[in-house]
C-alpha cells in the first residue's frame, strides 16, 4: 500500500476506549481517501437526521493519500461531520502540518464517537495513544492550549515535533459558528465543526510520530515533483501575487469587477480601494510567509512580530477575512480587520460565518429593526470596535450576544426579517457577490457544504481566466463548468492536495505525480469520476437529512435587487434559471435527486430510511 | 568549496527540504525523522538546520542568540546531534546521519526543492 498507511483510529469517548482498524483497499480505490473516505464513513455510520451536537454524531479527521509524501501542497487534512450550523454534511480543511504528522503517526484517519464525561485531550505520541483529562485546558484560547500542552511535555525537542489542533472557547460553548484551529492556522470552511468537537468534550488532538510514508516509484516521483515546483515558481500569478500577498491580492481585483460585497451585500463597489489593497496590507502588517506542509507557494501570511498589537500572533487577514469581517461589515480599516481575524483564531470562530452574522445584525440595526437594548450591543456598519466587542462576546456566549452567536439566519428570523440573511442552507455567503459571478452563484446554491468557494474554485476561470476565458456575467455553459470544477475540487480534497496550485498548473499536470506516488495508472477522467461519486454521495446524505431543491436557493436580494452601482451595475443572479440544467447534467431528477440507475453507474447505492448498523 | 547558505528570513517552514532529503537518501520513503536537514520553529521564525557532527555529550554551558529584539536558545541553530538534542539519528539503527551534499558534484536535493529562496548553494 503506497501513500496510504491503511490504518484508522476509532476513539469512543463515551467508553473512554479506542481501537485500531484496517481500511480496505477497495474503499481506498473507490473514494481515494481524505474527503471522499470521510464522507463514505459518515454516510455509512450515522443517521443523517441525527442532532449534530448529540453523542451519536461522529467527527472524522482524515488525511489524503498524498499528504506527507512531499507531493506539492499535499498537506490538507479534512474534518467531516454533520454541521451544527446548517444540519448538512460539513467538511473543513485543516492547513498547516497536522495532516502530515497524522500520516507520520501511522494513521490515515481518526473517527471520534460518543461524548466524554469531562473535557479530554486525545494524544497520539509515538504510537502511544492516550485519552488525557484536559480540565485545565477548558476555557483557554487556542494558542494558550497549544503552548500549555507543549510545555507540559518533558522533552522540549519532542514538543517541537508535536502538532496540535484545538477548539477555542467558542467551540466549548457550542456556538454553532465555531471552528477548529491548528498550529496557528484557522481551518477553513465547515463552520460548526468546532461546536461538534465541543459537544464531545474533546478539547484538542495532539499528534507526533516517526512512521514513514512509502511511495511507489520514488525516482519518478522526485522528478515529477521537481518539475511541478519549477512550474509553479515560473507561473506569474503564483510567483508575483499569491506568494507575496496570499489570497488578499484578490481584494483589489474583485473590487474592480464588482464582486466584492459591501455592507451585507447591499452594494458591490467600494471607491476607496486604496485602503484595502495590497499596498495597504503590506504597510498594516509587514508580511512574512508561512507555508503549509510541502507547499512551495506559501500563501499564508503572518502578522508582524514587532507590531505591538499582534506581536506575531495570528495570521494577517486573507481575502475571506478582509471581505467577511471587513468590507461586508462596512469596515475599511485593515488594522481592525486584522484584530478581528486574530480574535476569531484565538476564540476558534469561523471568520466567514461570524462576519456574515454580524453584517446581518448591523443591517438590522441600520434599518432600525433592532434596538440597542435588545442586544445590549452597538452594531453600526463601519465601526470596528463594535465588531471586535461583538466577536468576543459571541465566542464566550456572554450577555445578550449569545443570541447573535446562534448565527445569521436565526438572528434574522428572530427579528422577523429572514430576507436579510445572506446565505444558503443557514450558512452565510463567502464574500463573492453571486450577481456578478454567475457560476459561483450556481455553485453557492448547489454546494453540499453551503455557499463556500472552497468546494469549487470557479473564480480561477471566471475572474482570473487561468484555464479558460469565461465571462462572469453569462450563464451560458456555466452548469457544465460548475459541475466540472466541483468534481475536480472533490478529487483534490480527497487526495489531500490544496487547490491553489491549479492557479499555475492544469489538473493533468498533477496526474503523473498521483500515479507515481500511489502506484496507480489513473487517467484524469477516472479521477473526475471519483469526484462525481463523492459529490453524489454527499448529496445523498443531505437528501436523507431533509434537504432538497427547496434549499437550493439564493436569498431574494440577489434575484430581485440588481447591483446598484459600480462596474457590475444592473446584474442579478440567474442561478435559479440554471438549476434545472445543472440537475440534468448531474443526472438528477427535477427535485435534485439522483436516481438509483444513475447511482449504479457510479457504483453507489442509495439507502432509504434505516441505518445499516 | 560548496556551501549551503541558509536565510532564515525567507524560510516559510514548509519542510519540503526535509522530505526531499528523505526521498533522496532512502528510496521511496518520506519521513522527516530520516532527513539530514530539519526545520525548527521559534515563534514565527523558522530555522533550517543541516546535520553536523555527532557528539555523545551535551554542552556544559548555554548560549543565547539575539536576533532583532528577540532572544533565542542557541541550540536551535546548532548543527550537532547531542543527548540534549537527539536529532539526526536513524531511528532503527541508531546510526548518526550527516549531510553529504547529495553526492559529487554537489547538488543538494533540499536546495532543489526549496522555492522560498531560504536555501542556496554557493561556491567559494
Amino acid at each position: 500500500m503506497y501513500g496510504w498507511t491503511g490504518r484508522c483510529l476509532r476513539v469512543n469517548l463515551t467508553k473512554n476506549d479506542f481501537q485500531l482498524e484496517e481500511i480496505s483497499q477497495e474503499l481506498m480505490n473507490k473514494f481515494l481517501g481524505g474527503r471522499g473516505l470521510g464522507v463514505k464513513i459518515l454516510y455509512d455510520e450515522i443517521d443523517p437526521t441525527v442532532d449534530p451536537l448529540s453523542p451519536d454524531n461522529k467527527l472524522i479527521f482524515v488525511s489524503g493519500p498524498l499528504v506527507g509524501t512531499g507531493a506539492v501542497t499535499g498537506a490538507s487534512c479534512n474534518v467531516i461531520t454533520k454541521s451544527a450550523l446548517s444540519g448538512t454534511i460539513a467538511c473543513a480543511k485543516l492547513r498547516g502540518h497536522f495532516g502530515a504528522e497524522l500520516k507520520y503517526s501511522g494513521l490515515d484517519m481518526i473517527i471520534v464517537e460518543g461524548k466524554a464525561e469531562f473535557p479530554v485531550i486525545l494524544s497520539i505520541m509515538d504510537d502511544k495513544i492516550v485519552i488525557k483529562p484536559g480540565l485545565e485546558y477548558w476555557g483557554r484560547t487556542t494558542s494558550e492550549t497549544e503552548n500549555m500542552f507543549k510545555s507540559s511535555l518533558s522533552d522540549s525537542w519532542a514538543a517541537r515535533d508535536t502538532y496540535l489542533l484545538s477548539i477555542g472557547p467558542a467551540g466549548e460553548k457550542l456556538v454553532p459558528l465555531a471552528n477548529i484551529m491548528n498550529d496557528g492556522f484557522l481551518s477553513v470552511g465547515g463552520a460548526g465543526i468546532g461546536a461538534v468537537m465541543g459537544s464531545k468534550n474533546l478539547k484538542a488532538i495532539a499528534v507526533k510520530g516517526n512512521h514513514s510514508v512509502t511511495i511507489a516509484d520514488g525516482n519518478r516521483f522526485v522528478q515529477v515533483v521537481t518539475t511541478l515546483i519549477n512550474k509553479l515558481n515560473t507561473a506569474p500569478l503564483i510567483s508575483q501575487s499569491v506568494s507575496s500577498w496570499g489570497s488578499a491580492f484578490l481584494v483589489g481585483l474583485c473590487n474592480q469587477k464588482g464582486i466584492l460585497p459591501f455592507k451585507n451585500f447591499q452594494s458591490s463597489s467600494f471607491d476607496k480601494s486604496k485602503h484595502i489593497g495590497t499596498e495597504a496590507l503590506s504597510s498594516a502588517f509587514s508580511l512574512r510567509s508561512r507555508g503549509c506542509f510541502a507547499c512551495p507557494i506559501a500563501c499564508i501570511k503572518k502578522t508582524d512580530v514587532n507590531n505591538s498589537l499582534f506581536k506575531g500572533k495570528g495570521m494577517a487577514p486573507t481575502y475571506m477575512a478582509i471581505g467577511a469581517l471587513g468590507l461586508n461589515c462596512g469596515i475599511t480599516d485593515l488594522t481592525n480587520t486584522g484584530i478581528a481575524n486574530m480574535i476569531c483564531g484565538e476564540m476558534g470562530l469561523d471568520p466567514v460565518a461570524a462576519g456574515g452574522t454580524i453584517a446581518t445584525a448591523m443591517e438590522l440595526e441600520e434599518k432600525g429593526l433592532l434596538t440597542k437594548d435588545s442586544l445590549k450591543l452597538d452594531l453600526r456598519f463601519g465601526n470596528g470596535e463594535d465588531l471586535i466587542q461583538a466577536l468576543t462576546l459571541m465566542a464566550t456566549k456572554k450577555g445578550y450576544a449569545k443570541r447573535i452567536g446562534q448565527g445569521a439566519k436565526a438572528l434574522a428570523e428572530e427579528y422577523g426579517h429572514p430576507e436579510l440573511f445572506m446565505g444558503v442552507k443557514s450558512i452565510p455567503l463567502v464574500p463573492f457577490d453571486p450577481r456578478s459571478l454567475q457560476g459561483m452563484g450556481l455553485h453557492f446554491v448547489t454546494s453540499n457544504y453551503g455557499p463556500h468557494h472552497l468546494y469549487a474554485y470557479t473564480f480561477f476561470d471566471e475572474v482570473l481566466n487561468i484555464h479558460e476565458q469565461l465571462d462572469p456575467w453569462t450563464t451560458e455553459g456555466k452548469p457544465e463548468f460548475v459541475k466540472r470544477v466541483q468534481d475536480i475540487t472533490a478529487v483534490m480534497d480527497s487526495l489531500g492536495l490544496c487547490n491553489w496550485p491549479l492557479m499555475g498548473l492544469k489538473f493533468n499536470n498533477l496526474v503523473p505525480m498521483i500515479n507515481s506516488c500511489l502506484g496507480t495508472s489513473y487517467k484524469a477522467e477516472d479521477l473526475f469520476r471519483v469526484g462525481e461519486r463523492i459529490w453524489n454521495l454527499e448529496r445523498l446524505f443531505n437528501l436523507r437529512a431533509g434537504f432538497g431543491r427547496k434549499d437550493d436557493i439564493l436569498p431574494e436580494r440577489f434575484i430581485n435587487e440588481p447591483i446598484e452601482d459600480g462596474p457590475a451595475k444592473g446584474q442579478t443572479s440567474r442561478a435559479d434559471e440554471m438549476l434545472n440544467d445543472y440537475y440534468n447534467i448531474r443526472g438528477w431528477d427535477e427535485e435534485g435527486r439522483p436516481g438509483s440507475k444513475f447511482l449504479k453507474t457510479l457504483e453507489l447505492e442509495s439507502r432509504d430510511g434505516k441505518n445499516k448498523d | 568549496m560548496a556551501r549551503i547558505k541558509i536565510d532564515h528570513t525567507k524560510c516559510t517552514g514548509c519542510r519540503l527540504c526535509e522530505i526531499a532529503c528523505s526521498l533522496n537518501h532512502v528510496g521511496g520513503v518520506a519521513n522527516p525523522r530520516r532527513a539530514r536537514i530539519r526545520v525548527f520553529r521559534e515563534g514565527s521564525i523558522c530555522f533550517p538546520t543541516i546535520a553536523g557532527p555527532f557528539v555523545d555529550a551535551a554542552c556544559t554551558s548555554k548560549n543565547d542568540l539575539i536576533i532583532g529584539d528577540q532572544t533565542y536558545n542557541m541550540c536551535l541553530i546548532c548543527r550537532a546531534s547531542c543527548p540534549e538534542k537527539p536529532f539526526f539519528i536513524e531511528a532503527e539503527t541508531g546510526f548518526p546521519l550527516k549531510c553529504d551534499f547529495c553526492g559529487i558534484p554537489p547538488s543538494p536535493s533540499c536546495v532543489r526543492w526549496c522555492n522560498s529562496g531560504a536555501l542556496e548553494l554557493i561556491e567559494d
